[in-house]
């Protein structure tokens, strides 16, 4: 059984992706700030499938020791990564409050990068050829008001990810980056309807990013199928062109 | 000598297919003399960290045995 890191895996795309991956085969171990009944469900139903950690990826300091030392050791080979939880600081540029920026880039940045250290060493340490996802946002490449912020986490997300992939492809890790659009989730509840109609219009299907097609295509690139395919950003945003 | 850097190094040069060694001295040089890149020496951090709990590569770069000898030592 092949062992994949996903954080927050509790709501959303993420337990869209926990759900994939079971379907799938995969062991997962979960990481979320707090754990919800769905989660639990998924624990309950897969008994030695699928684990979870309560972390709060704002502190990317405590990662080696909270997820690395206590949770995913050395003895836990890891085949998979998945850098979905993320936060959404959404205000015109003038409004900027550095705090709050700070916040989103230890979530949306720091932690990650920190997290993709310690997995790569676990790969490496067991001789594992290693696939790392990260969901990035179709905001990086198609500029939105209010947006600015968020999307800047998320571009430095898709170059680390291409950095990775050349620096360890020798290795046989990969990395790749899910470019999602627009989903129907709690992060883009702050969003109004007026707002949401205004982006789901700019799509070519006119509709939302379904959860259960990102988390397909994300099972699709951590699987053996996907063995030549990293460095790359893959779009699943119902045609955002 | 700490034999966890010994065996650390062994188990590196065995994924490589290369021949095991029988001895180091804390100057033996890890690129020069060793034959090790960046990403055996990579590997050879976690396998020693394994071991020790030290991260060896923490403080800076390390390019000799005595060097990694002296990390692991405090």
């Amino acid at each position: 059984m092949k062992n994949i890191l996903l954080t927050g895996c509790s709501r959303g795309v993420g337990l869209s992706i926990a759900k994939s991956l079971i379907a799938s085969g995969y062991n997962v171990y979960g990481v979320s700030r707090k754990i919800t009944p769905e989660y639990e469900q998924l624990m309950n139903e897969n008994e030695n499938q699928v684990f979870y950690k309560s972390f709060d990826l704002a502190d990317p300091d405590s990662v080696q020791e909270q997820l690395f030392k206590n949770y995913i050791t050395n003895s836990v080979p890891l085949h998979g990564f998945i850098n979905n939880a993320a936060i959404a600081y959404d205000d015109i540029i003038t409004n900027l409050n550095l705090d709050r920026l700070r916040n989103m880039y230890e979530v949306n940045v720091f932690s990650p990068y920190n997290i993709t250290k310690y997995a790569i060493r676990n790969m490496i340490y067991n001789r594992v050829k290693g696939s790392i996802v990260h969901v990035s946002s179709i905001s990086v490449h198609t500029g939105y008001k209010g947006l600015a912020m968020y999307a800047g986490s998320k571009g430095a997300l898709e170059a680390f990810s291409k950095n990775t992939a050349r620096e360890w492809g020798e290795r046989g890790v990969r990395s790749n980056c899910l470019v999602a659009g627009f989903m129907d989730t709690d992060m883009s509840a702050t969003l109004g309807d007026d707002m949401k109609d205004r982006i789901f219009k700019r799509t070519s299907l006119k509709v939302p990013t379904a959860l259960e097609s990102v988390a397909d295509m994300i099972t699709f690139l951590i699987s053996e199928e996907a063995k030549s395919i990293t460095g790359q950003n893959i779009h699943v945003d119902s045609g955002t062109i | 000598m700490n034999s966890a850097i010994l065996e650390s190094i062994n188990e590196v040069k065995e994924g490589k297919g290369d021949e095991a060694i029988t001895s180091v001295s804390n100057t033996t040089h890890l690129r020069d003399d060793l034959g090790l890149d960046s990403f055996d020496l990579a590997e050879l951090t976690v396998r020693i960290e394994e071991k020790t709990g030290v991260d060896i590569f923490e403080n800076g770069v390390v390019e000799t045995i005595g060097e990694i000898a002296k990390q692991i030592d405090g």
